[in-house]
Order: C-alpha cells, then sequence, then structure tokens
C-alpha cells in the first residue's frame, strides 16, 4: 500500500529546484552592479572587490532575501490559515503601523536612524497587529471575516494618523518620510540584519512547526473546531508568529509590497496548496523573488530605482496573471 | 447508559430561541435522523451536540457530561460532516481524508500508516478512485462522501451528519444512504438532520420531529412516520405507503385546496 502518496521523484526534483533557483540568482546578484566586483576577483584578494562584496552587496543581497523569505511564507501562512487568497500582512495592519512609527520617529528625531526608525517602525507594527486581533473580537469570538475587516480598519487607522504626521512635519521630513515608505534596500546594513532577523527566524521557525496546524485551520473554523483544533487560538498564534516577522524586516527595510501576496501564489503553482510544501517552499519563491527584484532596481536603469517600486509595478501585472490563471484552474 | 443522551436541550442566539426543550437518546450503533422543514433548528441542534455551539441543559455523553470533555478527545470519539463546505484550494482528496487523523496527531503532519487509514476509509465507501484528485474538481455527492471519509478517519463511535443528502441528485442521494447504513453496521452511531422524509425512512430506524425548535414527536419509524406527524410537521397532506418494509411518503397535490390559501393571501 502507498504510505504518504507522494511521487518521490517529483519532490526530489522540487527541492533541488527550490535551493538551486535562488543560489544561482544570489551568485549572479552578487557579481553584477556598478561596480565589477565578481566572486572570482573577491576569491583572488581584490581588497575592493571584497569590500563591495562584503560590506554593501552581501548584507544587502542577505536582507532582500529574509524579506523575501518572511514575505513569502508570512503571506502563505496568512492565506491558507484563513482560507483566503487575498490576504497578506500587510492587510492585517503590520505595514500601515509600521509606516505610522518610521514617520513619528523621523518627525521627532528629524532623520532615518537605525537606534529611532526601526524601533519605532516595530514597536508601531506590533500595536497595529494587537489592535486588530482585538477588534477582531466580536462577543468574545474572533472569526476570520471580522479579523480581515478589523485589520483594513486599523490600517485606515495608521494611515490617517500618518497623513497627520506628514501635515504637521516640514517639507524635508515628509520627503524622508516617504522615501521610507516606498521601500528600498539600498540602505542595508549588518547592523538592520542583526536587529530583524532573531524575529524574523522564530517568525519562520513557529510557521514551518505549525504548518500542518495551518492546513486544518484551512478547512473552516467548524471543521477544524471538530477535528479536536483551537482554532481561535491556533489563529491567533499563527498570525502572530506571520505579522511579527513580516514587521521585523518591514522596520529595516519601509514597506515593500506585492511580495507577500504574490510569491504564495507563485508557490502554488509550482507545489501545490498544501502547507506541506508550499510553506518551506515559499520560502525560497520569496527570496528569489526579491533578490531578482533587486538585481533589475540596481542594474536595469541608470539611476538606482527603490525595490519597492519595482515590486510594486512589476507585481500588480503578474498578480492579475496569477489571479485569471488561478481563478480558471480551480473552477 | 452508552450512547448519547440528551436532556432538556435549549439554544437561543441573544434573544431568538432557535428550539427549546428537546430530550432523547440514542445508543450504540443505530441511526437517528432529525426530521423538520428548513428553519427548524435542526442544524443548531447538531451544532449543539458537537460543543460547537454551547446549548443549556446536558448532553452526556456515555454519562459524562460533554462540556467536561476535552475538545481534541471529543474528535476521537465524535466526527461531524457540515451540511456546507466550500473548498478555497484544490487540495488532493486524499489530503484532505487524512486530516482526519487530526486529534490522533500532535504538531506532527500524519505518517505513513495514518495515510493508510484514510486509504481504507475510502475504499469502504468505494471512492478509492477520488484519492489523487482535487477535491474542487469532483461532484458534490462525492465531496460529501469525502467529508464523510474524514469523519471516519476520526475513528469515532458517533458520526453527526447535517443534512446528508440536500442538493444531491437521486444516484447521489442513494451512494450517501448506502454509506450511512454501512457505517452503522460497523457500530458507529449516526444522528442525521434531514428535511425530506422519504431519505430518512430509507436509511433511519428512528426518527425525532422538529418544527419551530420544539420536538413534536419521536421513535420509531414505524411508529411515528404517520400521516398526522407528516401534516403537522411540514404541513403537507401525505400518503403513507410501505414497499419492502421501507415506509414512502407520498405528498398529495389533489386533495391540496389552493383556493383557499390564494384568497387568504
Amino acid at each position: 500500500m502507498k504510505s504518504d502518496s507522494l511521487p518521490k521523484r517529483r519532490v526530489v526534483l522540487e527541492i533541488f529546484f527550490l535551493v538551486l533557483v535562488p543560489a544561482l540568482i544570489f551568485i549572479i546578484y552578487m557579481s553584477l552592479g556598478k561596480y565589477s566586483a565578481s566572486l572570482f576577483s573577491v576569491f583572488r584578494g581584490n581588497t575592493k572587490a571584497r569590500f563591495v562584496s562584503l560590506n554593501v552587496r552581501l548584507p544587502r543581497a542577505t536582507e532582500a532575501a529574509l524579506f523575501g523569505a518572511v514575505s513569502g511564507i508570512s503571506g502563505a501562512s496568512l492565506q491558507t490559515a484563513l482560507g483566503n487568497p487575498l490576504v497578506s500582512p500587510y492587510i492585517l495592519g503590520a505595514s500601515s503601523g509600521a509606516a505610522f512609527g518610521a514617520a513619528l520617529s523621523i518627525a521627532i528625531f528629524g532623520n532615518v536612524s537605525f537606534l529611532s526608525t526601526q524601533p519605532s517602525a516595530l514597536v508601531f507594527s506590533l500595536v497595529a497587529i494587537f489592535l486588530t486581533i482585538s477588534l477582531s473580537r466580536f462577543k468574545g469570538h474572533s472569526s476570520k471575516v471580522t479579523l480581515v475587516l478589523a485589520g483594513v480598519i486599523v490600517s485606515a487607522l495608521f494611515s490617517g494618523l500618518l497623513s497627520l504626521v506628514q501635515i504637521m512635519t516640514e517639507p524635508e521630513k515628509t520627503q524622508a518620510i516617504v522615501a521610507w515608505m516606498i521601500g528600498r534596500l539600498s540602505t542595508a546594513t549588518w547592523k538592520d540584519l542583526m536587529t530583524c532577523t532573531p524575529l524574523a527566524v522564530l517568525g519562520i521557525l513557529g510557521l514551518l512547526i505549525l504548518r500542518w496546524r495551518i492546513f486544518v485551520l484551512s478547512s473552516g473554523e467548524d471543521e477544524a473546531r471538530s477535528l479536536g483544533i483551537q482554532v481561535e487560538r491556533d489563529r491567533i498564534l499563527v498570525i502572530i508568529l506571520a505579522t511579527v516577522a513580516t514587521a521585523a524586516v518591514v522596520s529595516v527595510a519601509g514597506v515593500i509590497g506585492w511580495v507577500c501576496l504574490i510569491a504564495p501564489h507563485i508557490t502554488r503553482f509550482i507545489v501545490g496548496p498544501h502547507p506541506r510544501a508550499l510553506l518551506p517552499a515559499s520560502l525560497s519563491v520569496g527570496a528569489s523573488f526579491m533578490l531578482l527584484a533587486d538585481l533589475i532596481s540596481r542594474t536595469a536603469w541608470t539611476f538606482e530605482v527603490p525595490v519597492g517600486v519595482t515590486t510594486t509595478i512589476v507585481g500588480a501585472p503578474l498578480f492579475l496573471y496569477l489571479m485569471r490563471r488561478s481563478l480558471y484552474e480551480w473552477n | 447508559m452508552n450512547g448519547i443522551n440528551v436532556e432538556r436541550l435549549s439554544f437561543s442566539y441573544s434573544n431568538r430561541l432557535v428550539f427549546e426543550n428537546i430530550s432523547f437518546h440514542i445508543g450504540d450503533g443505530e441511526v437517528l435522523a432529525i426530521l423538520g422543514p428548513n428553519g427548524s433548528g435542526k442544524t443548531t441542534l447538531l451544532k449543539c451536540l458537537n460543543m460547537l455551539l454551547t446549548p443549556r441543559g446536558s448532553v452526556l455523553v456515555d454519562m459524562q457530561d460533554i462540556q467536561r470533555i476535552e475538545g481534541k478527545h471529543l474528535a476521537k470519539i465524535m466526527g461531524y460532516v457540515p451540511q456546507n463546505h466550500s473548498p478555497v484550494f484544490p487540495y488532493r482528496v486524499i489530503d484532505v481524508v487524512v486530516s482526519g487523523r487530526t486529534p490522533h496527531l500532535g504538531l506532527s503532519a500524519p505518517s505513513g500508516d495514518d495515510f493508510e487509514k484514510a486509504y481504507l476509509a475510502l475504499e469502504r465507501l468505494n471512492i478509492s478512485s477520488l484519492a489523487e484528485r482535487a477535491y474542487t474538481q469532483i461532484s458534490g455527492g462525492e465531496l460529501r462522501l469525502v467529508l464523510i471519509a474524514r469523519a471516519l478517519v476520526q475513528q469515532p463511535r458517533f458520526l453527526l451528519l447535517d443534512e446528508p443528502t440536500s442538493h444531491l441528485d437521486l444516484a447521489n442521494r442513494m451512494m450517501v444512504v448506502k454509506a450511512i447504513k454501512e457505517i452503522a453496521k460497523e457500530g458507529i452511531s449516526v444522528i442525521a438532520s434531514e428535511h425530506d422524509p422519504n431519505m430518512a425512512a430509507l436509511f433511519t430506524d428512528a426518527v425525532i420531529f422538529l418544527k419551530n425548535g420544539t420536538l413534536l414527536a419521536s421513535g420509531d419509524v414505524s411508529e411515528v412516520l404517520t400521516e398526522e406527524n407528516i401534516e403537522c410537521v411540514f404541513g403537507v397532506r401525505a400518503e403513507i405507503v410501505e414497499r419492502g418494509g421501507v415506509r414512502y411518503v407520498l405528498p398529495l397535490l389533489h386533495r391540496y385546496d389552493f383556493s383557499s390559501e390564494l384568497a387568504s393571501t
């Protein structure tokens, strides 16, 4: 009798590609740029190439990959657990809270700083998420519908507060706020990575551990409960893990849109909808997507475009295409 | 006393009473149909038996208060098949069925052994050929059977089925009816809500009639599936005929006096 019924050869092939593709993109990413610093010249001992690679390109590539991996798995987990392919951490308020937090600190301290902007973005992102979770509780219960509604409300609230900050502050600061909000990786440093990596890794590991629960949650509230799952508790745990990891990377890179929505959809086309494969694979797809998007941002134009602009311009039509194809396939 | 004992059960949403003062008993391996028109409170009653809703009164499983049974343990003794399931993601049938093992698992994914149990459940219901199909692309009757298979994989002693034959064509209905009879033969007690008395008569031994949240009659099919009860519960005049030991309800169109109803509106 077949035991777990997945064709082994296909699984091995998928794993191979999901490791190989991001690794290849990573190598290309490290080699291309305004300054030619191929890995070859780094190993030969070119000190300038070494400096550019280790202190500029490597942290930036790592931040891109981490941002993409977190976005991929967070989006995939939330979409599955809430049974809604349009949900993302941003919809639950993670991004608007972070944007407000960053804006507030820029308005008060006058500049983007590793010591003030990031912690403030992180804290307000978490405030927004917990506000969403508590507002979603109606008569002591939260459902997946009230969660999304609460997320939209909280996002709107923080967008309003953000506008207020922008209006009340000086034009130069407003410019810095807008630049932060678009989302960029050009400022990536090892320090940034040290602040955001622990929470990001915590979120990723937690979601990977919970991926069977996430699958059961997707069968609907009553059914998951009748299968012995504590639906509300597990769902909120998934939301906290996904949004905290997202808040951590957004607090250093800004609001880079569309990745957390699109990466899960691309992943579903490759490995199917089951979280068993979807969650680990979305790490790889998300990282590849971000590395590629940032590579384009760095090299395709004569000037550097913030990666948030690239992901949005590439993301919107791509998402439309994916939606149409999935609607066709699912019906 | 083994089985499920329901005593003076009532439930209301904030201030709207759904049903009141319902008592009945079902023993091991018995089948019970909850018969009543749409909106009579059948679905709500089933959800109260599974603690998806919290009623007043008591539900005793083997004389133990169900409110004291932990959710995971309850899932090991009671399976639930909803009336409507709207799939979002095109999971494979076998993956849906194996999720019935959840109460027997921790955080870990199901093992080869669990998958074997899932395949066996599909075999029992004669739908093994569906295993690899996306469960978004099978018929309504097949989906109902897949969800029953998932509940069977829980290895429950009691199975709650919410309108198992609704929205299905005749062949699919008979597929479900046969499955229910098979399941009961294996010693699993089945409680099914049903609005079609003819369907209920095909698979059940005992019936309770529900109307506007009140229990109107209960007992064996041969005792309570009568012309009077059908008229009282559904407001339809009917004739009961018996063929091959099964009772059939034939609604009588020509005995209707439509003119008086039209006049009154």
